[in-house]
């Protein structure tokens, strides 16, 4: 639908019932035990799922360093524990004393992906608290923080100092599947879509530039 | 004290549950299935396997989980998996999760304690079984029940019928969520459960 130059990482782990992975259907979908036999080239993108086998990632993290510094965009979700994403360190879980542990808030509040977001669906659903993220990964210098902890911890960043190509990095689920139809955290998406080609384009035109 | 083996796929979620230190100390060995052998489980008494497995590590470890099991072993495996003929002779029943009726008061699970004698209940209760299941299983006749969806399936039970060793089989998925840092009830479970595995009456 539109979004076949984006390529979904994830496994077929679970059956698709269970929900969790609908939204991966938008976009070319790839086993990620596959990744070293894919042809990269017609992607502009790469979403990878925090489900992946990381001591595999580990092994080939050289296609992921490879594919971002072909100018080009991955966006993840998930709880890190393996150095094969670049600049990211390994997921710090945030200790829980009460609800207000978890609370999220945008480090910008004017930044485009967040506008007319009600902030508090970030972090309670249906009033359950944790939703967003539960801990963070410290960022290199230089990157872009755009949700936090209570105690500044940056749970979603953009990184385009690492590689010569941008990361979008979270501690939790993605903004690509966050968030229930009716909540106003839905119209994320789109605009992390958005996001995602402007990137692509600015990056490519870096690129020829050089 | 049975010494247990962990089996891993490199998820996260996996990879803290195991190493939890509580929960680590009763587990002798975390193997990674893409790099196991044939004789990776011997010398086990128990093999951990986690929920939702990747298809083909699933395939993979099939003829090794049942020779383990015809030797006598104890096969743990938590649920949902793709597979779903992973576990002898039993038939999965998917159900659409309700991952909120605990949010109404007047809501309660349905769970059923079919045998409150038996020793998982000295290290467990009914309640840290409790937080949402994704389906239940028509267990192998002559299964031991433990905990079933009122009279509808199994949710969890132990099958020593269909191999020599043992089959403890549960639509639970503890790991997945203590490890993904949610569900307090799934850390209640965990905290029994490996005692019961590692020391109780199986």
């Amino acid at each position: 639908m539109g979004n076949q130059d984006i390529l979904y990482l994830d496994s077929i782990a679970i059956a698709g019932p269970l929900g969790e992975m609908a939204e991966k259907f938008d976009y070319t979908y790839l086993d990620y035990y596959e990744l070293p036999n894919a042809d990269l080239s017609p992607y502009i993108c790469m979403i990878i799922t925090g489900s992946v086998d990381q001591e595999f990632m580990m092994k080939h993290k050289a296609i992921i360093r490879d594919f971002l510094d072909s100018g080009k965009v991955v966006v993840f979700g998930g709880h890190l524990f393996r150095s094969w994403l670049p600049g990211a360190g390994h997921f710090i879980p945030r200790t829980i004393h009460e609800h207000w542990d978890y609370h999220i808030t945008p480090v910008n509040p004017d930044h485009p992906f967040f506008a007319g977001v009600e902030l508090h669906e970030l972090t309670y659903r249906k009033g359950v608290a944790g939703f967003y993220a539960r801990g963070h990964h410290p960022m290199p210098q230089g990157a872009e923080a755009l949700l936090q902890l209570p105690g500044g911890e940056p749970t979603m960043y953009i990184d385009r100092v690492s590689t010569q190509g941008t990361l979008l990095v979270s501690a939790g689920a993605t903004l690509l599947s966050y968030g229930l139809p009716e909540m106003t955290t839905a119209v994320m998406k789109p605009r992390v879509l958005a996001w995602i080609r402007e990137e692509y384009r600015r990056l490519q035109a870096q690129k020829e530039a050089v | 004290m049975r010494k247990i083996a962990a089996l891993y796929s490199g998820v996260s979620h996996e990879n803290r549950s195991w190493n939890e230190p509580k929960y680590n100390k009763y587990i002798s060995d975390i193997i990674y299935i893409p790099e196991m052998s044939n004789n990776s489980l011997d010398g086990f008494d128990v093999v951990l396997v986690p929920s939702r497995l990747h298809v083909s590590l699933m395939n993979r470890i099939q003829p090794l989980l049942e020779r383990f099991a015809a030797n006598g072993g104890i096969v743990v495996m938590f649920w949902p998996q793709a597979e779903e003929t992973a576990a002898p002779n039993q038939k999965w029943e998917f159900r659409p999760t309700n991952y909120w009726w605990w949010l109404d008061p007047n809501e309660t699970i349905g769970y059923v304690l079919r045998r409150p004698d038996h020793e998982l209940f000295q290290y467990i209760q009914l309640e840290d079984c409790v937080w949402h299941y994704h389906g239940i299983f028509h267990p192998p006749e002559g299964a031991d029940v433990l905990i079933t969806l009122g009279d509808e399936g199994a949710i969890l039970y132990v099958d020593k019928v269909s191999s020599n060793g043992t089959w403890i089989v549960t639509a639970l998925d503890p790991e997945y969520h203590y490890g993904s840092y949610f569900m307090p009830a799934t850390e209640r479970f965990l905290d029994g459960f490996f005692p019961w595995l590692a020391e109780g009456k199986v």
